[in-house]
């Protein structure tokens, strides 16, 4: 099992043509991932990996059942995009943009809520379900990061997920579903938003969360505990806990938090909810065990 | 991107958002002529993007011609260099408001926020007292209603005829918050005057980063910078910090590097400077080389693990600049992701000792920054 994605879901690629677009629609092919089709506007007919192309969303759908979108469009170009998507009903749509206009991420932000949608980034890598499918950019073959496992893995960074990853990966675990949600200041989708579905998951056991300095989504995670929306184990790592006041280290976080969104606060939260945090990334794993979660 | 107080309240008139007469001079000899404009009492100040102006003596209430001229002599004279200064005449405050607008990410919505105990620290406020300050979400595909303005507005205690004044300076700022893509705008103190008058004191606008393509007028804000090796950082578009510490971090991500920096403070090092040359400059390790080579450190710890950023375009790329730069100082490299045979191959041809264990890489840099280790 997993959670969002996996082998059965029916995947449109938007940007497919691109220079980017195409290797990842590749890799994602050769994971297992469904690709039924692409769209890039004035492209249309053309074949990418064995993927017909259209020139509209709308095109693609007469032709396909789709069940999510990922989008390999420049981040000026990303708000269009998300709103054509979800302007033809398809609710689960990925973005991995480094560098979407804030007022761009507010507005997708806002619509998806409205439409009950799920967008996933952006700046993100995206999200993956080891050995089944993903919707993303990770290089899925570096197997000491990217295994199958029990455990659900949440992320605001590229480069911590792997160093993260290879840790809980070294101590004997994989990752059911692993979600990229980004280091934007505005993601299109927060971590507590996707506990629900890990708790719903038979297969996922845990949830490690790899979380930074700014914002509010680990606090949130904690009141999702404490509320008691989430109940198996979970473990936080999260990065910047030494890093200065008032230096601007790490993504953007949140720009007034009224003196939240330091690492500490975010530790507190997460303890006193009943959450483990690991000082570093090599505790990870060891954390998962002292849990006594199993690893098959 | 911050914009000085003087442009944000251009911005602020050209939405008519009453602001102080005022003129700004970049040297002591324009004083004289300025001050006569304005006239007296007067407020003196420097045109700086760092916060915490009037606790720092940045800003001064001067009555007389003399102790004016003295004032604008010691700032220009200030060991922070001040570019210019703005002088303001003195408004006749009856009471002060804080009003500012920004992004409440969870909704997807602006956030305006507003207290009627203005001229404070607003994130001082938030931590001691957060019951003072209301807080508005605004639905951008909509955009600000005027009812919503006015609720806030009497919200704040003011009714007619103020509440008009204020609803329309609220609906004014928004303004200013989307035409100039804002991740922050803010009016701290907004005053209201004696004759009931409503007027900008302060102003602070912040353009997003991902949005400045559109406003490149303000594109050379960022002129004053501690040293050549932040100039040349922000030239890069390199993510920069300089310390006093021993180790020079040359590392690829923003969270890896965070947590490189936790891990060096928890073993007991110091850190000469953070950079992150991952992302879209994981090709630039040369100029990442160049710049940790300008900071004084004992040692250049580089950890990257990437995806997109592959190990061995980097590996080549640290191979190179070593070459090209011959560093005076030992270098550790901990590379990995996606093609990392290659990388290690092509650091072992270069005479490195990769490592695959950040924990051990900080290990082995904190001991040698130390001398404990050669």
């Amino acid at each position: 099992m997993s959670i969002v994605i996996d082998q059965k879901t029916r995947v449109l690629i938007q940007g497919i043509t691109g220079k980017e677009g195409a290797y990842w629609t590749e890799h994602m092919i050769a994971l297992g991932t469904q690709v039924v089709a692409g769209v890039t506007p004035n492209k249309g007919g053309q074949t990418v990996c064995g993927v017909p192309v259209y020139n509209t969303v709308k095109d693609a759908l007469k032709h396909h059942s789709i069940d999510a979108a990922m989008l390999f469009v420049p981040p000026r170009l990303t708000k269009d995009a998300v709103f054509e998507t979800l302007a033809s009903n398809i609710k689960t749509i990925v973005t991995i943009a480094d560098g979407i206009p804030l007022h761009d991420m507010i507005a997708i932000r806002h619509h998806a809520l409205a439409q009950q949608a799920t967008v996933i980034g952006g700046n993100t890598s995206g999200i993956i379900s080891p050995e089944l499918a993903m919707m993303g950019s990770f290089p899925h073959w570096i197997d000491r990061v990217y295994k199958k496992g029990n455990i659900g893995i949440m992320t605001r960074s590229g480069s911590l997920t792997n160093e993260v990853t290879a840790m809980v990966v070294k101590q004997g675990y994989g990752a059911s579903t692993l979600i990229g949600v980004g280091g934007d200041p505005v993601p299109g989708t927060r971590f507590a938003e996707m506990l629900p579905l890990y708790e719903a998951d038979e297969e996922t056991k845990a949830v490690v969360i790899i979380g930074e300095l700014g914002g509010t989504m680990e606090e949130e995670v904690a009141d999702a505990i404490k509320q008691k929306i989430f109940t198996k184990p979970l473990v936080a790592f999260l990065g910047g806990r030494t890093a200065p006041k008032g230096q601007k280290m790490g993504h953007a976080g949140a720009i007034i938090t009224g003196g939240k969104g330091s690492v500490q606060d975010k530790i507190d939260a997460l303890e006193a909810a009943g959450a483990l945090v690991a000082k570093k990334p090599s505790q990870v794993g060891l954390l998962l065990e002292q849990l006594g979660v199993p690893k098959h | 991107m911050k914009l000085y107080e003087y442009q944000a309240k251009a911005l602020f008139k050209e939405a008519q958002i009453a602001i102080p007469n005022s003129v700004r001079i970049e040297t002591t000899d324009a004083a004289e002529e300025a001050l006569q404009k304005v006239g007296y009492p007067c407020v003196i100040k420097a045109q700086v993007l760092t916060g915490g102006r009037g606790k720092a003596g940045l800003i001064q209430f001067v009555k007389t011609k003399p102790t004016a001229l003295e004032a604008v002599k010691t700032l220009f004279d200030h060991p922070v260099q001040i570019p210019s200064l703005l002088i303001e005449e003195a408004i006749d405050i009856d009471q002060e408001v804080y009003l500012s607008i920004t992004v409440d990410a969870a909704a997807g919505k602006a956030l305006v926020l507003a207290s009627a105990e203005g001229g404070v620290d607003i994130e001082v406020l938030a931590a001691e007292s957060p019951e003072k300050i209301l807080r508005y979400p605004i639905d951008i595909l909509i955009g600000m209603m005027p009812y919503q303005a006015r609720e806030i507005a009497y919200d704040l205690g003011f009714n007619a005829p103020l509440n008009k004044s204020i609803a329309q300076t609220i609906l004014r700022l928004y303004h200013v918050f989307i035409t100039y893509h804002a991740e922050l705008v803010e009016i701290n103190p907004l005053f209201i005057t004696k004759s009931q008058t409503v007027i900008a004191g302060d102003g602070k606008v912040s353009i997003d980063d991902n949005s400045t393509h559109w406003h490149q007028a303000y594109e050379n804000n960022e002129t004053s910078f501690g040293s050549e090796a932040e100039k040349k950082a922000h030239l890069e578009g390199i993510p920069f910090i300089e310390f006093d510490g021993d180790i020079g971090l040359m590392c690829a991500g923003a969270g890896l590097t965070t947590t490189v920096y936790d891990l060096i403070n928890d073993a007991g090092g110091s850190i000469a400077n953070y950079l992150e040359f991952g992302g879209p400059n994981y090709k630039k390790a040369l100029q990442a080389m160049e710049i940790c080579l300008a900071v004084p450190s004992k040692v250049i710890l580089i950890v990257t693990f990437g995806t997109i950023a592959r190990a061995d375009v980097m590996a080549q790329g640290i191979v190179d600049a070593i070459e090209k730069l011959k560093p005076n100082r030992p270098i550790i490299t901990c590379i990995r992701g996606t093609n990392e045979q290659e990388a290690v191959n092509i650091l072992e041809s270069a005479g490195l000792k990769p490592l695959f264990d950040t924990e051990e890489a900080v290990l082995l840099a904190v001991s040698m920054a130390k001398g404990e280790t050669q």
